[in-house]
């Protein structure tokens, strides 16, 4: 119990002190306030993220920014515990058990700024029920050449632990079953924790080309050694069903081009981008996007989006492994599988007009409304619920977000 | 029965030939994209007075400007996908701040 009431309070207390420093300095400051809702649905399975979100910063004397956030995972659903189980389809889906659960995730750092480098640091302590994590970061950012080029470095670092049976007999992975709920998890002797460290790697370069066009570049390389499965989710193996046992070592690595079009004669940003990606599970995926966004006037924006995505499965990914086992490892993770998704998003912006002497409703230097909402169609070419395809294919995806400075 | 070489096929020295060939094409492929993006980025450092970053300048030609909304997007992403990574960076660039 002490686990869970700990962070809320270092949470408040964060944020207070955040607010404080804040409206101390008074010459800059800004709060953001966003929520995001997630939900996909049908056949009986569903999954349900409500993404609440408060960040607080505050500049004192132009050199230093401080920083306090608090954000929420508030889960629901209903999933498919064992993949693949004798007699699984429509039967196994419709009985697919429930699942709910929040994830409370605090994080605190500072920027220091010069007049063209700035340096951040932070640090972000998340928990739930049966998962807690510790995540540091350090950034650096700076402008060259009469800021026409940026570039950015960043090094991440996370410690996770997740809840499992504690299954001292079980040396085999098939033999290993998986966890039925979060009771008694990081206290009781039936249950053990797994590890998992992350290292993230990131570089990348903005470029300014012309009055009307910038692009910029990102690479990223991510390095994970530990557990990377569900240990609630187990593969039917033909006489027993184990907890999914994906490798504990995976090497991830991608690259984007983004590129930004001013376009004067309408007065809008045409915005497209590309990622190519690739991971020692032998993923390799692609991404292209392409948006349009316009000034509707002064202070509203709209922006149309599409996005593509296309991956193939894993090396170890087998859709029956009863009849194509592919080795000692083995996993139910439909992400894992070949799979595509098309988004359609809209995005509305509003900036709230300031008054004649420049302060927005008297107090604020600025306010901002954000509505983002999309729509997801995902398609699995190679993920089979024993004979029946995935029916919560189509997903929601709506944001609300306010943006004050002050 | 073993084939006997016909005069039409190459001879070793023939075929070494054709892959020294292979490889200046492929190394003045790769100085020529040297080159190419050399200049580009020489060009980068000197094309944009400050004087013309109006348009740079607008939110909608910033990378990055999602901000929370941009964050909660990719977290969704990476879990209901199995890659991750090179998402936009936000700052700079512009010389709009």
């Amino acid at each position: 119990m002490q686990l869970r009431s700990s962070p809320r309070a270092s949470t408040l207390l964060l944020i207070v002190a955040a607010i404080s420093l804040a409206a101390g300095a008074r010459a800059d400051g800004g709060i953001d306030l966003t929520g995001t809702l997630y939900h996909d649905s049908g056949g009986g399975l569903k999954m349900t993220v409500i993404t609440p979100g408060l960040n607080i910063d505050g500049t004192i004397a132009d050199a230093l920014t401080l920083r306090a956030g608090y954000e929420a995972d508030i889960v629901s659903g209903a999933s498919v515990a064992v993949v693949d189980a004798p007699g699984s389809g429509v039967d196994a889906i419709t009985g697919a058990t429930t699942l709910n659960d929040i994830r409370h995730t605090a994080s605190a750092g500072f920027t220091l700024h010069s007049e063209f480098a700035e340096l951040t640091a932070g640090y972000a302590y998340g928990t739930e029920s049966d998962y807690h994590s510790h995540g540091f970061s350090l950034s650096a950012h700076s402008e060259l050449f009469e800021r026409n080029t940026a570039f950015d470095i960043s090094y991440a670092r996370g410690f996770d632990r997740a809840c499992a049976l504690n299954q001292p007999r079980a040396q085999e992975s098939v033999n290993r079953q998986r966890l039925p709920s979060s009771t008694g998890c990081f206290s009781a002797d039936d249950r053990t924790t797994l590890h998992l460290d992350l290292s993230t790697y990131q570089g990348s370069w903005t470029q300014a080309w012309a009055p009307l066009f910038t692009t910029q570049l990102t690479l990223t390389a991510q390095i994970l050694h530990g557990y990377q499965g569900s240990p609630y989710r187990a593969v039917w193996l033909g006489r027993s069903a184990a907890m999914e046992n994906p490798p504990e070592d995976r090497a991830r690595y991608a690259a984007g081009l983004g590129a930004r079009l001013w376009l004067e004669p309408l007065h809008g940003a045409l915005q497209l981008s590309g990622r190519v990606y690739r991971d020692t599970w032998d993923i390799k995926s692609i991404t292209a996007e392409g948006a349009y966004e316009q000034s509707l006037s002064g202070s509203v924006r709209l922006r149309g989006r599409v996005r593509f995505y296309d991956q193939n499965a894993a090396i170890f990914f087998s859709d029956d492994y009863v009849r194509r086992p592919r080795g000692e490892y083995f996993t139910g993770d439909r992400e894992l599988s070949s799979m595509r998704s098309m988004t359609y998003g809209l995005r509305l912006i509003y900036d709230v007009p300031p008054d004649d002497e420049g302060d927005v409703l008297g107090i604020f230097d600025g306010l901002r409304l954000v509505l983002k909402a999309d729509l997801i169609r995902f398609d699995f070419r190679s993920f089979h619920y024993g004979r029946a395809d995935i029916p919560n294919t189509d997903a929601l995806m709506i944001t609300l977000g306010l943006t004050s400075r002050f | 029965m073993v084939d006997s070489p016909s005069s039409s096929e190459p001879s070793v020295s023939q075929r070494d030939g054709a892959v020294h060939v292979r490889r200046l094409r492929l190394g003045r492929l790769a100085a020529t994209c040297l080159a190419m993006l050399l200049l580009a980025l020489s060009a980068g450092c000197v094309t944009v007075r400050p004087s013309d970053k109006e348009f740079l300048s607008d939110p909608s030609m910033t990378f990055g400007d999602e901000g929370a909304a941009g964050a909660h997007e990719q977290h969704v992403m990476s879990n209901r996908e199995g890659s991750m990574g090179a998402g936009s960076v936000s700052g700079g660039g512009c010389g709009c701040n």
